[in-house]
C-alpha cells in the first residue's frame, strides 16, 4: 500500500459520486436486484463481486439506463438523477464498457470509435481524436487497423478509447479482464489508476479475479443473488474472505488458486501449492504407469502402446496468406488432461476453430479414437465424439436468439426427435435436468440464452458438450468469465470427465489453470508446439523460454 | 402489492403482442402501428380527395369490390390464395437467412411448366392438376435453386441473383408464347395470334367448392391454406424447421452443430421458389385470370407475396390474415378503379398500408439505438436491454 492510498482512506470522502438506494429489479422469477445501495467516490475504483447472475451487469444496466429498475433511487452527486437512456447517462458522465466486446469486425478502429455519433464524419479529425485519447492513456493503438485482424487485448483498448473519449467521471468496466493476459490486465489497471488519481474519476470494476479486486480496488462491495451481502475497504479484507462472501460457504483451495492466479507469477514455481502434482496422481494414472514423455524432440506421445484418445498430426492451417498453424502434432490419451499453454494469439482460437469443424486445414489430419476424421463433413467432429466448449461462446457456441432448451439440444437433435419431428416434452425434460444438474439459472427454459448472465451462458455451452458423452473434451479459455464457485466446479468437471476416461485438452493462457490441471503442458507458441512437458517439470523459467519460442 | 399487479397485466399484454410480432417488440411497436396505420389512411384520404374523388365513396368501393357480397369475397379469396403461398416460401428463406426476393419470376416460371404440362402431356383425368402442380414446384424450385448454386460456385449475392433471375424468367415466358412450337396459341384461319398460349383444357383447371352467386372456394386456396398450416408446423416442430431457424439466427453455430449449411441453404431457397411456382400454377389454372399462359400472368403477386410475408414477419399463420387483407386490396381496387379514381392510387395506397405495418417495428428499433447513443453497436450483441426497453 502506497502512501497516499492509505491518505486517501484516511480522509472521510466527500459526497460520493454516484449513490444508489434501494435498488431492485426482477425478472420474472429471478431477483436480478434486491434492494441494492452503493456509494462510489471520486478518486476511487470500487470492486465489484458475485458469483455469475448475481445481477452485477444487470445494475450497472440500470445505472446507464439500459435496463429500467422496479425501484431505488440514484444520486449524482446531491440530485437525485433519473437516468432512463444511455444518453441521460452520457451526459451525466457516466460511461460502461460492456462485458462482452461491441465492435463492429468489418470497420476499423476509428469507424468503431465514432460510431453512434451524429454529425458529419471526420476521418482525420477521429483519427486524430484516437491517437490524442490513446496517448493521454498510454493505450497504444492504430486508427486505421481494422478490428478483426486486432488481438482480444487490443480490442479491449479501443472500447476503453471508446468510452474514455467521452470524458466519463464515472466509468464502469464489465469484467474487462476475462478475456486479456496478465500482462494486458496489468496494463489496464496502470491506466486505471492514472485515471483514477490523477483526473479524480471514479470507477466501478466487476472482475471474478480476486486478485484483481484485491491488487486494484480501494473498496468492494458483494453481491450475492442480487443482495449486498458485504462491503468493505479492500486493505481491510482478504482474497479468501470474498471468496466466501461471494459463494456463502468456503471454497477449495485449487479453485481459489486460480481465481487468485491472475497476481503476476513473479519467477517462482507455481506448482509449489502441490496442487498440480496432486492433479497428476488422481487423473492421470496412464502417464505414473507409461514412460516419460519425449520432452527434447517436442512430440507428443502420452504412453505409446495406447491408443491416443486424440491425434493432431501435422496441422497446418493458412488463414489469408497467413500460416496460423505449422505442423502442429499433439497425442492425448484417454484420461489425460493436456494443457496447451501460450500466449493469446498464437494459434489458440484458429485451433479451436478447427476443432468445431469451422476451418479446415491446410494439410494434416485429425484422429479421434484411432479413427480419421472426415473434416470436411459438418458435423463430423461431433460425432466422431469430440466436444468442445469454444473460446468465443457468443460466435459459434450458442445461438443468442434461441431458447435455452433449445441451445442444450442443437447437437443432439436426434435424441429428442423421431421420424423428423421435435418432441417437445423430451427436449425440455432434457433441459430441465441439465440445468439442474449444471445449475443454469434462468427464469424458464423459454428464456433466450442472450439474456443470460456471462457465466449461465457458459454453463449452457458445457451441459451441451459434457451430456453428449464425448471421448475428447476440448476446452477452450473455460473459466473466462466464471466465479470462483463456478470455476472450482469447472475444474471438477472437468476433472471428472478425465477420471473417466475423457481425453480434455485444455487450451489455455493461464498458467495456474494449466499447472493445476494438466498432467502434461504442451507450449504454443507462432501456430507450432515449442515443447511438451510433464507439469512436474514445468518451471516458470521452462515454460517461459518455450513461450517465448525458445525449446527448453 | 399494486406495483406487482401492475406488472402482471403488462406482462400479458407484452406476451400478446409478441405473439403478433415476434422478435424484440412490445406495446411501442404496436402503437407505432396503430399509430403508422392512422397516418396511412389519413394520407390516403388525403391523396383520393387532392385527386378529385371522395374518401368515403372509395372506401365504400373498396368494400363493394371486395366484401359487400360472396360474389366479391370469392374475388377476394381468389387473391388471396396466390398470394399467400407466395409468402409461404418466403418466410421459409427468409427464416433461413438467405433472402428469395425473385418470387415475381419464380411464379412465372411454375406457371410456364404448369401450362406445358397441361397443354402438351397427354394425361388424363384429375393426374393432369397434379402433375401441373408438381411440375410448377419443381421448375421453380429448381429456378431458385440456381441462385444458391451461382452462390456457391461464384459467390454471387442471393439476394442479387435471385432478383435478376426475374428478369431472365420474363423474357423465358415471353419467347415460350411468342414462339408456336413452344406454347404459342395455335392460327386459326387468318386471325392474328397474339402472345399467349391456348386455353388449358377443362381437365388442367382447379375446380372450386360452391358455384356462382354463392361463395366459390377455389382449390387453389385449399392449397395454400394447407401449405401455410405445414410450412408453419415444419419450421416450429420439425428438426428441419430447427436446423433452419439456427441457420438464419448464427450460421457459425449451425456449421459446428453439424448443420450442412450450403445444402439446408440451398434447399431453402428452393423450398421458397416451389411455393411460389405453385402460386403460378394456382394464377394460371384457377378462375382468377384467363387460364392461359400470357407474359403478365404473375400481375406483380411475386412482389405483393414478398410484401404478405414480410408484414407478416415471417410466419406462415400470420401471413394468412393478411395474404386476406391484401387481397381485399386487389378485388376491392379493381372495382374502385371502375369507379373512377385512377387505379395507382390503389398501389399507393397499398404501399402505404404496407409501410405502416413495416416501418413501425424498424422505427422504434431506431430509435432505441439513437438514445442508447454511443452504443450503437452494442445493441446487436447486448439485446437484453433492448427486449428490456419494450418490456418497459
Ligand atoms: N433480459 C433478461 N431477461 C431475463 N432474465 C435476465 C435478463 N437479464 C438478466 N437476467 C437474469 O438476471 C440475473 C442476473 O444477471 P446478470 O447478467 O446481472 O448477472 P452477472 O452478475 O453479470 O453475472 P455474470 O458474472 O455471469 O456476468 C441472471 O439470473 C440472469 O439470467
Ligand atoms: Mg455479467
Amino acid at each position: 500500500m502506497t502512501i497516499d492510498e492509505r491518505a486517501r482512506e484516511l480522509t472521510p470522502p466527500t459526497t460520493p459520486a454516484l449513490r444508489l438506494r434501494g435498488i431492485s429489479k426482477r425478472y420474472g422469477p429471478v431477483v436480478a436486484s434486491d434492494g441494492v445501495d452503493l456509494d462510489v467516490h471520486h478518486g476511487e475504483i470500487h470492486g465489484l463481486l458475485g458469483e455469475n447472475g448475481a445481477g452485477k451487469s444487470t445494475l450497472m444496466k440500470i445505472l446507464l439506463g439500459l435496463v429500467k429498475r422496479d425501484s431505488g433511487t440514484i444520486l449524482r452527486g446531491e440530485e437525485p438523477a433519473d437516468i432512463t437512456s444511455p444518453q441521460e447517462a452520457v451526459a451525466l458522465g457516466i460511461g460502461m464498457v460492456h462485458q462482452h466486446f461491441s465492435l463492429i469486425d468489418a470497420l476499423t478502429v476509428w469507424e468503431n470509435v465514432i460510431l453512434g455519433d451524429t454529425g458529419k464524419i471526420d476521418r482525420t479529425a477521429a483519427c486524430r481524436q484516437v491517437e490524442e485519447v490513446s496517448r493521454r492513456y498510454g493505450l497504444p493503438i492504430d486508427p486505421l487497423a481494422r478490428v478483426d485482424r486486432l488481438s482480444a487485448g487490443e480490442r479491449q483498448r479501443v472500447e476503453l478509447i471508446k468510452c474514455l473519449r467521452r470524458d466519463p467521471s464515472v466509468l464502469i468496466l464489465d469484467e474487462p479482464t476475462s478475456v486479456l493476459t496478465q500482462a494486458e490486465s496489468a496494463e489496464l489497471f496502470t491506466v486505471l489508476r492514472q485515471v483514477v488519481r490523477t483526473e479524480d474519476r471514479a470507477v466501478i470494476l466487476i472482475s471474478h479475479k480476486l486478485a484483481e479486486i484485491t491488487a486494484a480496488t480501494d473498496r468492494v462491495t458483494v453481491l450475492r443473488k442480487g443482495r449486498v451481502v458485504f462491503h468493505s475497504e479492500t486493505s481491510a479484507t482478504t482474497p479468501q474472505e470474498l471468496a466466501r462472501q461471494m459463494v456463502g460457504r468456503d471454497v477449495s483451495l485449487r479453485a481459489e488458486g486460480a481465481a487468485l492466479g491472475l497476481l503476476p507469477v513473479d519467477g517462482g514455481r507455481p506448482a509449489d501449492t502441490g496442487t498440480a502434482p496432486d492433479t497428476a496422481l488422481d487423473t492421470a494414472p496412464d502417464i505414473e504407469t507409461g514412460t516419460a514423455p519425449d520432452t527434447e524432440t517436442g512430440t507428443a506421445s502420452p504412453a505409446p502402446g495406447v491408443v491416443p484418445a486424440l491425434r493432431l498430426r501435422d496441422l497446418t492451417v493458412t488463414v489469408d496468406g497467413v500460416t496460423a498453424l505449422s505442423d502442429l502434432s499433439l497425442d492425448i490419451a484417454p484420461g489425460e488432461i493436456l494443457g496447451l499453454y501460450g500466449v493469446e494469439g498464437n494459434g489458440q482460437s484458429v485451433l479451436g476453430d478447427l476443432l468445431s469443424g469451422l476451418v479446415l486445414p491446410t494439410s494434416g489430419t485429425v484422429e479421434v479414437g484411432g479413427r480419421p476424421v472426415e473434416l470436411d463433413r459438418p458435423g463430423a467432429l461431433h460425432r466422431a465424439g469430440l466436444g468442445i466448449i469454444p473460446e468465443d461462446r457468443h460466435s459459434s457456441g450458442v445461438v443468442l436468439d434461441m431458447s435455452i432448451a433449445e441451445n442444450l439440444v442443437m447437437k443432439s437433435l436426434g435424441d429428442v426427435s423421431g421420424r423428423g419431428f421435435i418432441s417437445r416434452r423430451k427436449m425440455y425434460g432434457i433441459a430441465r435436468r441439465l440445468a439442474a444438474e449444471f445449475n443454469i439459472v434462468a427464469p424458464s427454459m423459454d428464456t433466450p440464452v442472450r439474456s443470460l448472465s456471462g457465466g449461465n451462458q457458459q454453463r449452457v455451452v458445457l451441459a451441451r458438450e459434457l451430456s453428449a458423452g464425448p471421448s475428447v473434451l476440448v476446452a477452450a479459455q473455460p473459466t473466462h468469465g466464471l466465479d470462483v464457485g463456478a470455476i472450482e466446479d469447472m475444474y471438477q468437471r472437468l476433472q471428472d470427465a478425465a477420471s473417466g476416461g475423457v481425453a480434455v485438452l485444455l487450451i489455455s493462457t493461464e498458467l495456474e489453470e494449466v499447472m493445476a490441471l494438466a498432467s502434461r503442458i504442451a507450449v504454443i507458441c507462432s501456430g507450432r508446439i515449442t515443447g511438451v512437458l510433464p507439469t512436474g517439470e514445468a518451471t516458470a523459467e521452462r515454460l517461459g523460454m518455450l513461450v517465448g519460442g525458445v525449446a527448453a | 402489492m399494486n406495483e406487482r399487479e401492475d406488472l402482471g397485466s403488462g406482462d400479458v399484454l407484452r406476451r400478446l403482442l409478441s405473439n403478433l410480432n415476434p422478435g424484440p417488440s412490445g406495446w411501442r411497436t404496436g402503437a407505432a402501428t396503430i399509430l403508422a396505420l392512422l397516418v396511412a389512411l389519413t394520407l390516403s384520404s388525403l391523396l383520393i380527395a387532392v385527386t378529385g374523388g371522395s374518401p368515403v365513396a372509395s372506401v365504400e368501393a373498396l368494400f363493394q369490390g371486395s366484401m359487400s357480397d360472396l360474389t366479391a369475397w370469392s374475388s377476394t379469396l381468389l387473391y388471396a390464395a396466390p398470394l399467400l403461398l407466395v409468402a409461404v416460401g418466403a418466410c421459409v428463406s427468409a427464416r433461413s437467412g438467405l433472402f428469395n426476393i425473385g418470387q415475381e419470376g419464380q411464379v412465372l416460371i411454375g406457371a410456364l411448366a404448369a401450362a406445358w404440362v397441361g397443354l402438351r402431356l397427354a394425361i388424363t383425368g384429375p393426374l393432369l392438376i397434379v402433375v401441373m402442380l408438381l411440375a410448377a414446384g419443381l421448375a421453380a424450385g429448381g429456378w431458385a435453386g440456381l441462385s444458391s448454386l451461382m452462390y456457391r460456385l461464384r459467390g454471387v449475392n442471393v439476394v442479387v441473383s435471385t432478383l435478376l433471375m426475374t428478369f431472365v424468367a420474363q423474357q423465358i415466358v415471353a419467347y415460350a408464347v411468342n414462339t408456336p412450337w413452344l406454347l404459342q396459341e395455335s392460327r386459326i384461319g387468318n386471325a392474328i395470334v397474339s402472345p399467349q398460349s391456348n386455353p388449358l383444357p377443362s381437365s388442367a383447371l382447379l375446380g372450386s367448392i360452391g358455384e356462382y352467386p354463392g361463395l366459390q372456394i377455389n382449390a387453389g386456396l385449399i392449397i395454400a391454406l394447407i401449405a401455410a398450416v405445414l410450412i408453419a408446423v415444419a419450421i416450429s416442430r420439425t428438426t428441419w424447421g430447427f436446423k433452419i431457424t439456427m441457420l438464419g439466427r448464427n450460421p457459425l453455430a449451425a456449421k459446428h452443430a453439424g448443420v450442412r449449411v450450403t445444402a439446408l441453404g440451398g434447399a431453402a431457397l428452393a423450398v421458397s421458389g416451389a411455393f411460389a411456382g405453385l402460386a403460378g400454377a394456382v394464377l394460371l389454372a384457377s378462375p382468377v385470370g384467363v387460364n392461359r399462359l400470357q407474359p403478365g400472368l404473375s400481375m406483380n403477386i411475386g412482389w405483393d407475396g414478398l410484401l404478405v410475408a414480410l408484414v407478416a414477419r415471417n410466419r406462415p399463420l400470420a401471413a394468412m390474415p393478411v395474404a386476406l387483407l391484401f387481397g381485399v386490396l386487389r378485388s376491392g381496387g379493381g372495382f374502385l378503379a371502375a369507379t373512377g379514381v385512377p387505379s395507382f392510387l390503389v398501389d399507393v395506397v397499398k404501399a402505404l398500408l404496407v409501410l405502416a405495418f413495416v416501418a413501425p417495428p424498424v422505427v422504434v428499433a431506431l430509435a432505441r439505438r439513437r438514445r442508447s447513443g454511443d452504443r450503437t453497436a452494442g445493441a446487436r450483441r447486448e439485446a437484453a436491454p433492448v427486449a428490456e426497453e419494450a418490456i418497459a
